[in-house]
């Protein structure tokens, strides 16, 4: 299964609003997600930035969070999305 | 254009730009600026008064910057208090006020860009939509 990660802020009030969609994903589907802190965890947000090539170009050229991310086919879309088009994203990752 | 730092020979006025002011904003003199060093102008900020600017006061600062403006510091308290924590972890972490819903790149120019306020304004999440908001929903435009 690919690995699908979550960058997600801790006062970033979009993430907090993602955070219950992607816990009902998971419950409802095989998919997970890695969840990784970026302000306040540099580990996270070096490994953010390493992907920049691939997130930018589909957040408004910028790194933002939340980013939902393939690390393997770098797909990616980022921001406040509904529970359908998430679930949509992730069941395409294989 | 590279920007430079400017200082007025009057009232010494410190401005970082491409070109200095033609009438200086405190002292109202015109062609006062003559161009500086980095070094001039951060020994003379770097001397001035230590003022500090608390969450509060950069709240009131924002409603300030918003009043003449189209848009407005959000009305959702909950989400503006959470943003403020954010922006003032940010800058203890950090050393500016950035986003807390973005990442700095690293590249100081670039990183720039991401201080609140920024230029949401011309942002696809604002320039345009009707209702309008800056990336990570502090300002959004007014009804």
């Amino acid at each position: 299964m690919a690995r699908l990660v979550m960058f997600h802020g801790r006062e970033c009030p979009h993430c907090k609003k993602m955070m219950p969609l992607v816990d009902k994903l998971e419950q409802e589907t095989p998919v997970r997600f890695e969840r990784l802190e970026v302000w306040h965890d540099e580990k996270n947000a070096d490994l953010m930035r390493s992907f920049r090539e691939a997130i930018a170009p589909k957040c408004g050229q910028q790194l933002r969070v939340p980013t939902f991310l393939n690390t393997e086919t770098k797909d990616a879309i980022c921001g406040e999305v509904d529970f359908e088009k998430l679930k949509d994203w992730a069941q395409k990752q294989g | 254009m590279k920007k430079r730092y400017w200082r007025c020979f009057v009232c010494n006025d410190i401005h970082y730009g491409i070109a200095p002011p033609e009438l200086c904003p405190t002292c109202k003199v015109l062609n006062a600026y003559v161009e500086i060093s980095a070094e001039e102008a951060r020994k003379i900020l770097g001397g001035g008064p230590d003022i500090a600017l608390s969450k509060e006061d950069f709240r009131a600062a924002i409603e300030r910057f918003t009043a003449g403006n189209e848009f407005e510091v959000n009305p959702d308290a909950d989400k503006v208090a959470l943003l403020l924590t954010g922006i003032y972890e940010n800058e203890k972490n950090h050393g500016l006020k950035y986003c807390p819903c973005r990442l700095q790149t690293k590249d100081w120019e670039e990183d720039l860009k991401l201080v609140c306020p920024c230029h949401f304004t011309i942002h696809e999440t604002y320039k345009g939509v009707k209702d309008g908001e800056c990336w990570c929903g502090l300002f959004t435009r007014r009804k």
